[in-house]
């Protein structure tokens, strides 16, 4: 019994390193952007959709086909901004949310029309590891290492750079930002497509994991959503407490009940936050 | 005038059926229907500023309910629905207490709705040994009666649904001219100064929730009842309640009418590029169904109904 | 320098400015005083380009600035320091003068920028990796104006600086904006603090209910009665 319990808390762990990922990408558009972008699990989809179509169908290596889905996806995201956030953002919030709920639709479909409602999946070999009686797969331990890797990566970007500063000027005070010289719409692209791309390296990630049908997205997006409430709404640490927590607790259930009740359990932590705490564990708290 | 218009329409609606359309056309009209009752039902809240994301819970908790209970003890979906609708009232006062009570309003609201919408779909898939799981279960055949809401004409649901609708529509005006109206327009206006006024929010929001809840359900069953097969991702899911909110938001859920026509427009646009596009490409017709909503939502806030009243009134006034 | 040709600016429905007319020179300091809701901001914001002008027209080194994006604004050399000492909270006092350089033109001349900077602000440098929402009401006014600084502006509106500072701080800022005005920047400032403000400016302006009351030089405007009686307290 404690060994099913080990291996799912390893799981969840390296579960909750991609999942960072995801809140990573949600808290920077919220923060920056402010809006919540209804069908970002739907974008990790399409990002697998173009992986499993460049190494699947047109044959191209793994990694070849994974950094093009990562620039395809980040193209993606800029496009997103300026055909239609941009137009949304005069909008009041619900119409925001509703929009991009829409999208989901869109982008559900899309997939359906263009692949099918079956599963697609990338026949790659990744070996098992086994420390003492945990078993590791190497495609979870590639994907928790290089969430690591690519969050230090963004960290040192928005810590370093001078656009990474701008991004965090305009995130804290968009009209002093904008007096500095900073043009809104310029960072307002940065950063979907950085949101982008890093749903092209989540679907990276995930490739060798799991398999995709048109609606993988959904359950990654509700995942994202009790993180990042979690975290806190904008706060990029929380976003990556919220991640492991959410991945650990999540593994723990399903190997102990059932993934329906795991991410019951999920949808119930977040109502809980919602109405205790609504501004997360890191977050600020707003005045509604 | 305008009152003669309504009665010119719904004259027009109910001697339809005996120009003689084809059974297709009725069935089309049946479903125009019932979503719009679902669709009032949930604009009862929405236009006090409750919008809810999840309202298939509702939809979900009757259809089940109700379903069950004639699959198992042969109960009539009339008294199905009505219990169909208390436990979906259950649910509404649980949940709508402990957001009223902790403030949670706006998108806060709507995000937790949507989580309320998934946990029932999940219950429903997890109790699969009952329920069918994903796939869901079909209504046991019986003899057409109305006793158990089953006919052999499509005509006969045709005036059923047509008849719940106007009693929705009927619900609406009386909510309009209640006390409950006034206080919920103050709440939705300014909270806080309301409050001061001596208006107990949280009482007023759960009411108009129940009625919500309670009438929504009641739609479930209508539509588990009229297609025969209960799935709980079409029922209540995040599609079916994201769904709803579309057809009520894009059609005006502020206004008596918005709602209906609302669903009018995107069941026959639907149908519509269903058709045109042929069945071969099914996703094309909901791509080009989100599209077109993502497009509307972007430019026509107010919603079809209310953009063409805003619009007419300015008209009005310049003249 | 900066030309503004009858501008009226609006909230929503409601009028502020009226077809309002001024101007600063080279190297000028100039002053707009006026009671409170007189349109002084409004003035500010609309020069800015953060509330532009929905009549009129702006021009800044012969240039129409009346259409034009805050952030290209800032590009030609005019910057706006808001009220209150606004900066960016969670950035530090390196950081929020960072973004003070963000433009092209400025970043190489970065180093310089920050050593003059530190030099009329000793306080910021001591305090350079400290938070700014942890800063003084005084020192966030300083790392304000020093922010705006970094962009090596030609001119500098200010609006009103020494707003909720105590009163020794009122003098260091006044002292400061001296400074300033000794390097050759051109200001227009708006100041609830006629008396200082005065003792500062080459011309000033009376604002009142959205239109310019009263225009001169120093010498003047400081004799005029009403000036004396209503804001000079003599």
């Amino acid at each position: 019994m404690s060994i099913l319990i080990m291996n799912a808390l390893v799981n969840g762990i390296l579960l909750g390193g991609v999942l960072a990922l995801l809140a990573f990408g949600m808290n920077l558009i919220f923060g920056v952007v402010k809006v919540i972008h209804m069908a970002y699990g739907q974008s990790v989809m399409l990002g697998m959709y173009a992986v499993y179509t460049l190494s699947g169908i047109y044959n191209l290596p793994l990694l070849v086909s994974a950094a093009a889905a990562i620039v395809i996806m980040a193209v993606f995201g800029a496009l997103l901004q300026v055909v239609v956030i941009q137009r949304l953002l005069q909008a009041n919030r619900l119409n925001q949310l509703l929009a991009l709920a829409g999208l989901i639709i869109v982008f559900e479909n899309f997939a359906q029309v263009v692949w099918g409602a079956d599963l697609r999946g990338i026949q790659v070999f990744m070996p098992v590891l086994s420390v003492g009686n945990v078993f590791i797969k190497t495609s979870n331990l590639v994907a928790f290492v290089g969430a690591l890797v690519v969050l230090g990566l963004l960290h040192f970007f928005l810590q370093r750079t001078y656009l990474g500063l701008a991004i965090r000027a305009i995130a804290q005070d968009l009209p002093g930002a904008w007096l500095m010289g900073i043009s809104p719409r310029t960072i307002y692209l940065v950063t979907l497509a950085v949101g982008g791309g890093l749903t092209g390296v989540i679907a990276a990630f995930f490739s060798p994991i799991y398999s995709v049908h048109p609606h993988f997205g959904g359950s990654f997006t509700m995942m994202a959503f009790i993180i990042v409430v979690l975290g806190g709404m904008g706060n990029l640490l929380g976003g990556f407490i919220g991640a492991f927590i959410i991945g650990i607790v999540t593994s723990l259930a399903a190997v102990l009940t059932s993934t329906e009740i795991a991410e019951i359990i999920a949808l119930v932590i977040f109502i809980g936050v919602v109405l205790v705490r609504p501004q997360g564990l890191l977050g600020v708290k707003q005045h509604r | 005038m305008k009152r003669a218009v309504i009665v010119l329409i719904f004259g027009l609606i109910a001697v339809f059926p005996a120009l003689g359309p084809s059974s297709y056309v009725l069935h089309i009209a049946t479903l125009i229907f019932i979503w719009a009752f679902i669709a009032t039902a949930w604009s009862y809240m929405g236009r006090f500023g409750l919008v809810s994301l999840g309202h298939g819970a509702f939809l979900g908790l009757g259809a089940y309910t109700a379903g069950l209970l004639f699959n198992s003890l042969g109960l009539t979906p009339w008294l199905g629905m009505i219990l169909g609708a208390l436990i979906a009232v259950g649910l509404a006062v649980i949940i709508g207490f402990a957001c009223f009570r902790f403030g949670v309003i706006g998108d806060y609201f709507a995000l937790l709705t949507l989580a309320l919408g998934e946990i029932v779909t999940l219950l429903l898939v997890a109790f699969r040994e009952y329920t069918g799981g994903s796939l869901g279960f079909t209504l046991k055949r019986v003899e057409p009666s109305l006793l158990y809401m089953r006919f052999d004409d499509k005509v006969h649901f045709y005036y059923l649904a047509l008849a719940f609708l106007g009693a929705a529509l009927v619900l609406w005006k009386l909510i309009d001219r209640s006390k409950m109206q006034k206080a919920l327009r103050a709440i939705g206006e300014d909270e806080v100064a309301a409050s001061t006024l001596g208006i107990p929010i949280v009482r007023y929001k759960l009411y108009i929730t129940m009625v919500s809840a309670f009438v929504t359900a009641i739609g479930g069953v209508l539509y588990a009842q009229y297609v025969t097969y209960l799935n709980p991702h079409t029922l209540a899911g995040v599609a079916p309640s994201l769904d709803i909110a579309f057809k009520a938001i894009l059609g005006g859920m502020f206004h008596l009418w918005g709602p209906s026509i609302g669903t009018a427009l995107i069941v026959v646009l639907e149908e519509y590029i269903r058709v045109a596009y042929g069945t071969r490409f099914v996703g094309i017709s909901q791509i080009a169904y989100g599209v077109a909503l993502v497009v509307l939502i972007m430019f026509l806030p107010k919603g079809i109904y209310g953009s063409l009243e805003a619009y007419f009134r300015k008209l009005r006034r310049r003249s | 320098m900066l030309e503004v040709e009858n501008i009226s600016v609006y909230y929503g429905e409601f009028q502020a400015l009226f077809g309002l007319s001024m101007s600063v020179g080279e190297q000028e300091t100039v002053i707009t005083v006026g009671p409170n809701g007189a349109g002084k901001s409004t003035l500010l914001k609309a020069i800015s380009g953060l509330r532009p002008a929905k009549a009129g027209r702006i021009i800044f080194l012969g240039q129409a600035i009346d259409r034009l994006q805050p952030h290209r604004i800032v590009d030609l050399g005019l910057v706006y320091v808001r009220e209150s000492g606004q900066v960016f909270p969670q950035l530090s006092v390196l950081e929020n003068l960072k973004i003070g350089s963000y433009l092209r033109r400025s970043r190489p001349g970065f180093k310089r920028a920050l050593e003059e900077v530190y030099g009329l602000f000793p306080r910021l440098k001591e305090r350079r990796d400290q938070v700014a929402d942890t800063l003084s009401g005084g020192e966030r006014q300083m790392l304000a104006i020093a922010r705006s600084l970094m962009s090596q502006p030609k001119m500098i509106l200010l609006d009103e600086p020494s707003g909720g500072l105590a009163p020794l701080i009122v003098t260091l800022l006044f002292e400061f904006v001296a400074q300033i005005k000794a390097q050759g920047y051109s200001i227009l400032m708006v100041e609830q603090n006629v008396k200082k403000a005065l003792k500062l400016c080459d011309r000033a302006y009376l604002l009142e209910s959205g239109r310019v009351r009263l225009e001169g030089d120093r010498e003047s405007f400081s004799q005029e009665e009403y000036i004396r009686q209503a804001y000079l307290g003599i």
